[in-house]
Parts: structure tokens; C-alpha cells; sequence
């Protein structure tokens, strides 16, 4: 059994001597136990055979269950474009442990990663900040800032767990922070919780009022099980409580929290805002940086007020002090005003009635729609277009194409 | 919503309804229409009352020319507040619906304690003290003399209440406790005179167990109760301990020294009275010649104590000659606490029957059977003559003559049993002379003859086929329905060994293995680390749980622990921090005693109990003499084995303990029975179907650290959003058309 060692190197660097202690006290043949679980990963079905567990299926219905969430409240709803993202890393000993392969850590990080970059994308306009838990104290990690680069070389230098964890402190800390950003931003927590449980100095019911009185929209993904405190405070503040499954499954939920949520009522009067479309330097000059401090070759963007030269997009300048956006940044926002309605699910005596005989394809690939066994597989129906489209495409279309083929199609013929 | 169950149209005030409470429902029709007594058995959460309250108020509704009146036993004042709260909403409803002509009459009955609305006398701390204080304002003794003296104080609401005399009526309605008193405060009627008066007239009655079982206090507040009434017993899976508790006595050193002080203090009063006016004892006298059933002469308002259940032929006998005066009495008395004061010096444990102690009690004291069988009655009839108003002073001597008569009346069905010390400290001498019953279908027989139907229903009854052999009676219906699911809610497991692979148990002599100890420590350390808010653990006993904390102690336990004690004010400071620990998402763990308070009436529902680990089976102790005397009846009597017996009442008691986490569907917990002996066969059926149909063949037999990935699997799954209704093919919501659609004979099926 070489399952130690192996974990080992999966661990990398970020695994600290903690674990080690953890399995210290375990026997091999328990280790074989607490890590290789194949049996778990099988079903019966109702023929009494064995078959995988249909994962498939599971997060295909939770995600129309969501969709169907969000475009319930209205067809076209403002949306907080320019949000101010606290992501808040519960580094306490709960965090190392290891039923999330290699370590719950390692998972969040990596997957923290690609929500700060998908974050980004979809929010051109917005900011970040990473604040972390660990023995029940809570540190800011980095300030709030629009350049994802910084946040993740930031957060992968400091990964050690240990200690309790202190949801109070946290959100004390943040508050202070967020309280300071201008009106118009939309105040945000993303608590990403390893712990069950929460050591705190004072009575963190208070420190909920406080924050829903300061309009902080506090969201948590725990990944053990849930929490009644946690789903006090995103009931409380308007966000939203998820647990993890597995790490595709955290993967998906960290995600669903990169589109903007919908605008706090209060915040929905329209307001304009200052900002500056920065020129791109020409190739080949050299200039000296006002974020890095030092003299850089090449592509860098000048700040239309003040000239000082900024490396990345968007950013904040800080000479001035002027949001530095570009155009297409902009312009990637806009899908999120008018997104595409949820499709609606087909029967599948639907799909055999011979009058949709037309429709035994996905319009989108063109797939087959029926199963192996020719019996009609999972489906969705435009409601507008009234095209099928097959599971995949209806996440493609919803996820990433923003638009529907079918009816786009129609518009042109 | 409303809908047809065969010829009655019953009126439900939710828009939905569960499959089984529709289940529940055609039962209970049944049975109504059977005019027989029915065994019910459906979990906690699924809607019980309410099922119950409609239908039984809809079948009235249909049938208003019978008078049918519904009386409904709860187990705590609690309970009851919250059976009338649904009550209302239902009443609100049909009212809705039907107009005037549904109106019903409903109220709660209670003790003075809950219901005075006097400031002076409510103020006193407990029942005994206020019955006492308000007999002092309202005696008619005390009335006569306030009416010559203003000096003497009376209590103004039940002046008020007397003065309105006939016209003091409750208006139809649904009336909780907490509104009588708020009527009464208004009116200036008071809430409990005025409540026992319309407890005649109301459709629907809740009040506590003992107003019908005890039959001390049945005979003055059921007496009027109609033949044609249903009784139901909610919670009544410890029915029969109520019944036998109902008449057992208990007499200690205490006791009788109390008793002693009492006879003296009647023995003055007598004298005084002897001295200013003898006519009263003499009219007594006579009247007593004529027999005890003439009591009625006596202003029916201070008939404020009854006779246990004697039979009728009893009250219509002339009390014996020898204890008609009351000097006589005194001396009968006397002699039986100076004769159970020699028995209670004994070295060694006694047992005997009934009818060898009133030999014995005949041949050394000189009183025979049927003087002893009327103690009660003359004793009660002396202090009203005596007019003795403190009566909470008086409860040695009344508890003395309520063994006496007990033991005159009774020949079969109990025992006495005198020990000289307790089993656990054999150090310290305890006397204890213990009458205990051990008949339940003696307490609970004139309900069964009385009235035409009556319901027992909780969510706990298994094995059901069990109660009417212990009760004594036939059911018309007896069935258990399971809880209709949308998810996996309960997740019970039989944990059988360690994570070292040796087996825990709480059997007696494993019990204080280091290991097995041990084992039990580290099961819950690590369902600490990954359980969330709260966790209740259920020790088998104060002793067990007291020594294994002990052994414990070394360990650190990353929560906050709270433990019940034998002292109710502690317990409920803990557990008040405990539920303040469980919301502050600290998390803790209450520890806790099966057949203790909490497990009887506290709900660990939601985050307040995640998951309930069951340490050992808690048999009762089985040294115990009277435990002893009684399985020994069982077998004699009702040929039931002293070890099914004993199963059977740890497994109610286990499973009691455990249903504490689950209080509706949208709740889940985790249930874990951690012993050896419940992966047995013989144990585990058992335990109540629902639990039984989600105990999976795979967790029967585990170890800590298999239980421990089952918890975290079972957590991460209950913590995903769900579609409430369910699916289409596993409904677990109806509505009115789908009830409509479906058929009778659907609905069958489904129940099963």
C-alpha cells in the first residue's frame, strides 16, 4: 500500500505536518478504508443491478433547479454590475482535511483560482479581496483590487492550516472594509467554509444585523455539511448556502457565484459613474509602472488623466485613482442584462409523438436525442423557437453562448 | 381543503395533505363507526393532531345529532396549548366554510396553577401550595365567615364567577389556556371554576392524562363525561407506566412522621370542635350511617377529593361503625402508622401480597379489610367537617389512607415490597414501603367500560400487538403507518464495534471494560468533528453516564458538553445554553439520560440534534424488587416473557430517545444505536417501522469509522436544496384533486 506516499506528492506543498499527525494513529489497512471507497461510488438500480451513481443526472436537475431559481423573480432584472467580492478561506485545521482529494485546501485553491479568473471575466468591472480564517483569527490577505494575478500568487503563498475557525471575526473584518467602498458597488461575502463549527468572541448575531444593515450580501459554500448558523446569516443577508458533494460539484457551486446577483432594491437607482478608457502604449517604449513600481518594456495601458501607466485591465489608477476599463469589458457585461429564458424540460412522450418527428436531433450538435436503446433520452424545448436541445447545449447556451441558436436562426432566415 | 372519506365530508385546513395522514384518517373513521377502541401508530411530524382533530370533528359535524364529544389526553400543558392551537386553526376553518352552524365549544383544563388569575395565590411556587391557597378564599366554610367578618379575605374572581352563577358561560369558541385566563381577567370570573363548570358543555375537552387515569381526580372531573365521548391518549407509548403510577403509593420515614404530626393536629381540631361545637360531628355522624354515597349533602364545590376507584358498591355500603366517630378514626389511624413504622424497621427486603398483609395487619393492629378500604373516604370527610383548608400540609396522612384503601380494595394486581435501604447504597438506611401496581389495565379499565371509543396513538407503539395484552382491552384497529419521504431524512445505524473491531455494549458486565469505554469515547469524539450543531447522547443510566464522563474527562471534546441532572433547574439552564450554543454555531453535545425528562418531552429538532447516538439498551434495572414483582405478574397473568417485556420497554425507550431529532419531513437526523445486541434480530424488530424501514441491511453492523463516512455522506447529501413535494411517482403531498383522483383502494396500498 503505497497510498501514503502517494498522497504525499498529490498533497505538494501545501499539505502541512498537521496531516500527517492526523494519520498518524490510523493503521494501514484503516487508511485503506478512509481513502478508497469504490463501493460508495456504485448504485442499485431498480432491477437490483449495479451501476455507477448517475452523477450526471443529479447536477443537470440541481442546475435547472437554479436556473429556474434565478429567472423565476422576473424576465429582465437590474443586476449589480459592479460588485465588491470579499472571498473569504477558512484556514482552520478543519480545512487540511483530506475527504476532498488531496486536501480540502489544496481543492479550494485551486478552484478559487479559476472563480477569480471566471470572476473577472464576467465582471469587468468589479474587485476582489481575499481575506483568511486561522486559529480563529481573521487576517486580510489582500486588499480589494481588480487584478486577479495578484490574488492568486497571493493566496497560493499561504496555505497552512491551523486552529479554529471565527465566522465573527471574519465578517467583522470585512465589514470594516466593505463599509468603506463607494455607494454605487455591491457589497459582497464569499465565505468558502471547511469547519463545522464557529469560535467567537462576541455573539455573531449582532454581527449579522450589522452586516445586513450595511447591505453585505454574505454568501457561503461549506464543504462538511450544513450549518445552522451559516444558513442564518446568507437567509439573513440575501445570499445563498450551498454545500459541496464532491469537487466537481464545489467546483460548479464556487462558479454559479461568478455572474452578478440581482441588484439590492435600494441600490437600483441609476447612478453614473467616473471612468477612463486608457490607451494602449505603443510596442516597445518603456515606462515605469505604477502598480509594480518598476520600469517596464512594452504593453502597458496610460491612464487618460493623470498618464501614469497601468500593466493590466481593469484596474483602478493609482495616481488618480480613475476606474481604467476597456471597451469590451463593458460590453462582455451586457449579456447578463438580457440573459436567454430557461428552457422548458421534455416529456418524453412528447419526443416519440410522431408529429416532432423532425426534432429526434439536438439542434445544437445535432446529437441523437434518443438513448442506446432508442428510447427518448433527457431533452429541452425552446420556449420561443420551440427547438430541442440536448442537456449539454442547454448549459452551453445558458453557461457560455449567451444566445439561442434557434431562435437567432430564425431571425436571419 | 376538503374531501369524502365514505359518508362523512371532512374539513382540513391545509391546501395539502400528507398520504398517511389520509391513511390515518379512514382508520380512524373505522373505528369510530366500529364504536370500539383503536391502536394507532404514526411517526412525530407527520400531522397527527391535526388529522386527528379534523376527522374527529368533521364526524361530528356530519352526525350532529349524536353528542358526541371529544376528550383529548395530552401528557403536558405544553402539549396541550398546542393541540388547541391547532384546534383553532381548524375551527377558524370550518367556520369558514360551514358558517355559524360548525361553532364548537373547545377548552383546555388544567390545574389552579395554570389557570388562577389571582395575583396572590398564582404567586406561590408550586401546584400543592396554590390548590391550598385558593381553597382558603374559596371554601364554602370561608365564604360563610367572610359574610359575617369583612376582615377574612375571599377571592374576588371566584365571587364574581358565583354571583353571575348561571350565567357564567363560556361563548362558543376555541379557548387556550392562556385565552381562558385572559376571558377570566376580563369578565372577573375566575378561569378554573368556570372551566371545570363548561367542561359538561364543551364539544372538545384537552386536558392531562391524570383526569381520567387517576382516578382520585377523575371521579370529580370525568364523572359527567358522556358514554357516547372519544377519548384520546396522545403520546401514549408510556400509557401503562401512567396507569400503574396512578396507583402505586410510596411510604417512607418521612412519610409517616408526617402523618404522625397530621393525626395530631385533626386530634386538636377535634377537641376544639368537641368544645365549641359538637353538632357538626354528630351530624356527621349520621350522615355517615347513611352511607358515604350521600355525600352529595356536602356543597358540591368543596368536593375537592375523591375515592380511588372503588367500585360502586362500595359508596352505597354504611361506613363501618368502628371508625364513624371521629375520635375512632384516629385511633385506626394511629395503629396503622405505628404498624407500618414496625414493618418499615426491618433489616432485610420483604415482599408480600396484598392479602397476606391485611391478614397480618389484622392479627397485630386489629384492623380488618373493610375498615381500611373506607380510610380514604372518612378522611376526606373529616377534614371537610373539620374544615381544613391547608390541605398541601395534610398530604402524608392522605397518601397513608390512600394505601390503606388501596390495599383493602385491591387483592390481586400488586405487591408490597419493603426495602431497607437502596440497592446502590446499601451504606445508608432508606426504609421504603412500597404498594406498587402492577396492573395497568386496573387504572385504565373504567375508561375502556366508560366510553365508546377510545384512541392511543403516538409515534412510537411498536411492537403494537403488545398494548392491548398489557392494557387489557380489543381494539377494533390496530395499525402503524410509516412516514411517507420525499429523501432519506432518517439515516439509523446500528453501530456494533469500535473502530478497533472489538464490540461495545452496555451489557453489565462489559459495561466498564476500558475499551468498550474507551470506544464509546473516541465514537464520539470523531461524530463531534463531523457532525455540525448539535448532538445528543443518551446514556442508559445517571450512574453510567456520571462514570463514564469520568473516564472520559481525560480527553478533550472540541464542543461545548451540557449534561442533564436529576435537578430540573439545571436542566433547563443547560439546556438553554446548549440550544444557545447550537444557534451561535459553536456547536455542542447534550448528554442525557433514557427515561429522563428530556427524553420524554424535550425536542432536539433541526440544528438543535443533527444526530442522537443511543449509548447501550436501556433496560430498566432489573435488580429492582418491584420490577421484579411486576414481570413476575406479566407472566402470570397475561403469559407475556419477563425478556419480551424487558425488550420490549428498553426498545420503546430507545426509540423515544432517538425520535427526539425528527419533528417534521423537511427536518433530517442521524440515529445511531450503539451497542452489539442491536444488530440482534430479536432487538431490532422492535423498533418502530419507520425507523426500521430506513435502517439499511448495510448499516447494521458497523464500526466507528464506517459510521463516521456514513455521517459525513449522509450530512453532505441532506444539505443539497430538495424538491419539497416529491416526485411524481413518490407523492408525498396531496392536494385536493389528487386526493380526489385517487382511489380508495390506492390509498390502501400505500399505507403499507
Amino acid at each position: 500500500m503505497n497510498n501514503g506516499a502517494g498522497r504525499r506528492i498529490n498533497g505538494g506543498a501545501e499539505e502541512d505536518d498537521d496531516e500527517d499527525d492526523v494519520n498518524g494513529d490510523l493503521d494501514a489497512w484503516e487508511r485503506t478504508y478512509t481513502d478508497e471507497r469504490s463501493w460508495e461510488s456504485l448504485q442499485e438500480d431498480e432491477l437490483g443491478m449495479l451501476r455507477p451513481i448517475d452523477n450526471q443526472a443529479l447536477y443537470h436537475s440541481q442546475y435547472r433547479r437554479r436556473l429556474g431559481s434565478l429567472s423565476s423573480t422576473a424576465a429582465r432584472i437590474q443586476k449589480g454590475l459592479i460588485r465588491y467580492l470579499y472571498i473569504v478561506i477558512d484556514l482552520s485545521r478543519a480545512a487540511s482535511e483530506m475527504d476532498f482529494r488531496p486536501s480540502r485546501i489544496a481543492v479550494i485553491a485551486k478552484h478559487v483560482e479559476t472563480f477569480i479568473r471566471e470572476f473577472f471575466y464576467q465582471n469587468p468591472l468589479s474587485q476582489v479581496g481575499i481575506v483568511t480564517i486561522k486559529d480563529g483569527v481573521a487576517h486580510c490577505l489582500t486588499d480589494i483590487g481588480g487584478s486577479p494575478e495578484s490574488h492568486i500568487n497571493a493566496l497560493m503563498k499561504k496555505l497552512e492550516c491551523s486552529g479554529d475557525s471565527s465566522l465573527q471575526n471574519a465578517l467583522d473584518l470585512v465589514d470594516g472594509y466593505l463599509n468603506q467602498i463607494p455607494s454605487y458597488g455591491h457589497r459582497e461575502v464569499l465565505i468558502l467554509y471547511s469547519a463545522l463549527s464557529t469560535c467567537d468572541p462576541g455573539d455573531i448575531m449582532d454581527t449579522i444585523q450589522k452586516c445586513r444593515k450595511s447591505k453585505i450580501r454574505c454568501s457561503v459554500i461549506g464543504l462538511a455539511a450544513e450549518m445552522f448558523i451559516c444558513k442564518h446569516l446568507c437567509q439573513e443577508t440575501g445570499g445563498t448556502y450551498s454545500v459541496a458533494l464532491d469537487e466537481s460539484h464545489f467546483k460548479e457551486l464556487i462558479l454559479e457565484h461568478a455572474p452578478p446577483p440581482p441588484a439590492i432594491a435600494e441600490f437600483a437607482v441609476a447612478n453614473l459613474i467616473k471612468m477612463g478608457f486608457p490607451q494602449r502604449a505603443a510596442e516597445g517604449s518603456i515606462s515605469i509602472c505604477s502598480c509594480h513600481k518598476e520600469a517596464k518594456v512594452g504593453a502597458g495601458y496610460t491612464c487618460p488623466r493623470c498618464k501614469a501607466r497601468a500593466c493590466e485591465l481593469p484596474t483602478e489608477c493609482c495616481v488618480c485613482g480613475l476606474t481604467l476599463v476597456s471597451s469590451p469589458h463593458l460590453a462582455r457585461s451586457y449579456h447578463h442584462l438580457f440573459p436567454i429564458a430557461p428552457f422548458d424540460e421534455v416529456t418524453s412522450s412528447h419526443l416519440n409523438n410522431p408529429n416532432c418527428k423532425l426534432q429526434r436531433n439536438c439542434f445544437g450538435c445535432q446529437q441523437s436525442l434518443l438513448d442506446p436503446g432508442n428510447k427518448p433520452g433527457p431533452a429541452v424545448v425552446c420556449p420561443k423557437c420551440k427547438r430541442y436541445f440536448c442537456l449539454d447545449c442547454d448549459i452551453y447556451i445558458h453557461e457560455s453562448l449567451h444566445n439561442c441558436p434557434g431562435c437567432d436562426s430564425l431571425r436571419h432566415s | 381543503m376538503k374531501f369524502q372519506i365514505e359518508d362523512v365530508t371532512v374539513y382540513f385546513p391545509y391546501d395539502h395533505i400528507y398520504p398517511e395522514q389520509y391513511c390515518y384518517m379512514i382508520e380512524l373513521k373505522r373505528t369510530l363507526d366500529a364504536k370500539g377502541h383503536c391502536l394507532l401508530e404514526m411517526p412525530t411530524g407527520t400531522g397527527k393532531t391535526i388529522a386527528l382533530l379534523s376527522l374527529i370533528t368533521s364526524y361530528c359535524l356530519s352526525k350532529p345529532q349524536s353528542p358526541m364529544k371529544l376528550i383529548y389526553c395530552t401528557r403536558t400543558v405544553h402539549e396541550m396549548e398546542k393541540t388547541l392551537a391547532e384546534l383553532k386553526i381548524l375551527h377558524n376553518y370550518q367556520i369558514k366554510h360551514l358558517g355559524p352552524q360548525a361553532r364548537i365549544l373547545a377548552i383546555g383544563l388544567s390545574s389552579r396553577k395554570n389557570l388562577c388569575v389571582n395575583p396572590t395565590v398564582v404567586a406561590a411556587e408550586n401546584r400543592d401550595s396554590v390548590d391550598a391557597g385558593c381553597r382558603k378564599l374559596t371554601a364554602s366554610w370561608v365564604r360563610a365567615l367572610a359574610s359575617e367578618n369583612p376582615d377574612v379575605a375571599m377571592c374576588e374572581f371566584f365571587e364574581n364567577y358565583e354571583k353571575a352563577a348561571s350565567a357564567a358561560v363560556l361563548p362558543p369558541g376555541v379557548y387556550t389556556l392562556q385565552e381562558l385566563r385572559a376571558f377570566g381577567k376580563e369578565k372577573g370570573w375566575c378561569p378554573y371554576f368556570l372551566a371545570r363548570h363548561m367542561v359538561q358543555f364543551a364539544n372538545v375537552v384537552v386536558y392531562s392524562y391524570q383526569y381520567l387515569l387517576d382516578p382520585k381526580v377523575a371521579g370529580i372531573i370525568s364523572k359527567e363525561m358522556q358514554k357516547e365521548s372519544v377519548v384520546v391518549f396522545d403520546e401514549a407509548h408510556n400509557i401503562d407506566n401512567v396507569c400503574i403510577e396512578a396507583l402505586s403509593v410510596s411510604v417512607r420515614r418521612q412519610t409517616l412522621e408526617g402523618a404522625t404530626w397530621n393525626l395530631s393536629r385533626i386530634s386538636q381540631e377535634i377537641d376544639r370542635f368537641k368544645a365549641t361545637d359538637a353538632s357538626i360531628l354528630r351530624a356527621e355522624y349520621n350522615r355517615l350511617v347513611e352511607g358515604l354515597a350521600l355525600r352529595g349533602n356536602l356543597p358540591i364545590t368543596d368536593n375537592w377529593l375523591s375515592n380511588p376507584a372503588l367500585p360502586d358498591d362500595i359508596l352505597k355500603e354504611a361506613v363501618p361503625g368502628n371508625i364513624r366517630r371521629a375520635e375512632h378514626f384516629l385511633h385506626v389511624l394511629r395503629r396503622l402508622v405505628q404498624y407500618l413504622s414496625g414493618r418499615l424497621d426491618t433489616e432485610n427486603v420483604e415482599k408480600e401480597s396484598p392479602v397476606g398483609f391485611v391478614a397480618s395487619l389484622s392479627s397485630h393492629a386489629g384492623i380488618d379489610q373493610k375498615t381500611l378500604k373506607f380510610c380514604y373516604d372518612r378522611l376526606h370527610s373529616l377534614m371537610l367537617t373539620l374544615e381544613i383548608t391547608d390541605t398541601d400540609e395534610f398530604l402524608h396522612i392522605q397518601t397513608i389512607c390512600d394505601f390503606a384503601t388501596l390495599v383493602g380494595t385491591y387483592g390481586r394486581g400488586f405487591s408490597i415490597i419493603i426495602e431497607p435501604f437502596d440497592e446502590r447504597m446499601p451504606h445508608i438506611p432508606d426504609p421504603v414501603l412500597q404498594l406498587s401496581c402492577h396492573d395497568a389495565s386496573l387504572a385504565i379499565k373504567p375508561v375502556f367500560d366508560r366510553f365508546q371509543s377510545v384512541l392511543i396513538t403516538s409515534g412510537t407503539l411498536s411492537p403494537i400487538d403488545l398494548y392491548p395484552r398489557l392494557l387489557n382491552f380489543h381494539p377494533v384497529v390496530s395499525r402503524s403507518f410509516t412516514m411517507s419521504l420525499t429523501r432519506d431524512c432518517i439515516c439509523p445505524m446500528v453501530l456494533t464495534r469500535g473502530s478497533d473491531q472489538l464490540p461495545v455494549s452496555t451489557k453489565f458486565d462489559m459495561r466498564s471494560d476500558p475499551g468498550v469505554v474507551r470506544n464509546y469515547g473516541k465514537l464520539l469524539l470523531e461524530m463531534v468533528s463531523v457532525v455540525p450543531d448539535g448532538i445528543v447522547c443518551f446514556f442508559v443510566s445517571y450512574s453510567y453516564m456520571d462514570g463514564i464522563i469520568n473516564t472520559w474527562n481525560d480527553s478533550g471534546i472540541l464542543k461545548l458538553v451540557f449534561i442533564e441532572t436529576q435537578d430540573v433547574v439545571e436542566t433547563t439552564l443547560a439546556l438553554d445554553n446548549y440550544r444557545r450554543a447550537c444557534d451561535s454555531g459553536r456547536g455542542a453535545v447534550f448528554f442525557s439520560v433514557a427515561r429522563g425528562k428530556v427524553a420524554e418531552g424535550i425536542d432536539f429538532d433541526r440544528h438543535y440534534g443533527r444526530l442522537v447516538i443511543m449509548i447501550g439498551v436501556p433496560f430498566q434495572y432489573t435488580l429492582s424488587k418491584i420490577l421484579l414483582a411486576r414481570l413476575e405478574y406479566l407472566r402470570d397473568t397475561f403469559q407475556i416473557k419477563e425478556g419480551d417485556f424487558l425488550t420490549f420497554d428498553a426498545l420503546r425507550q430507545a426509540a423515544q430517545c432517538v425520535g427526539r431529532v425528527i419533528r417534521s419531513k423537511a427536518d433530517y437526523g442521524m440515529m445511531i444505536f450503539a451497542d452489539k445486541r442491536y444488530s440482534r434480530h430479536d432487538k431490532r424488530s422492535k423498533l418502530p417501522s419507520w425507523i426500521l424501514s430506513h435502517l439499511q441491511d448495510a448499516n447494521l453492523n458497523l464500526s466507528t469509522d464506517m459510521a463516521l463516512h456514513i455521517a459525513r455522506e449522509f450530512l453532505k447529501k441532506m444539505a443539497q436544496p430538495y424538491d419539497k413535494t416529491g416526485s411524481s411517482d413518490k407523492k408525498t403531498l396531496l392536494s385536493q384533486e389528487e386526493l380526489e383522483k385517487l382511489g380508495d383502494g390506492r390509498m390502501h396500498e400505500m399505507s403499507y
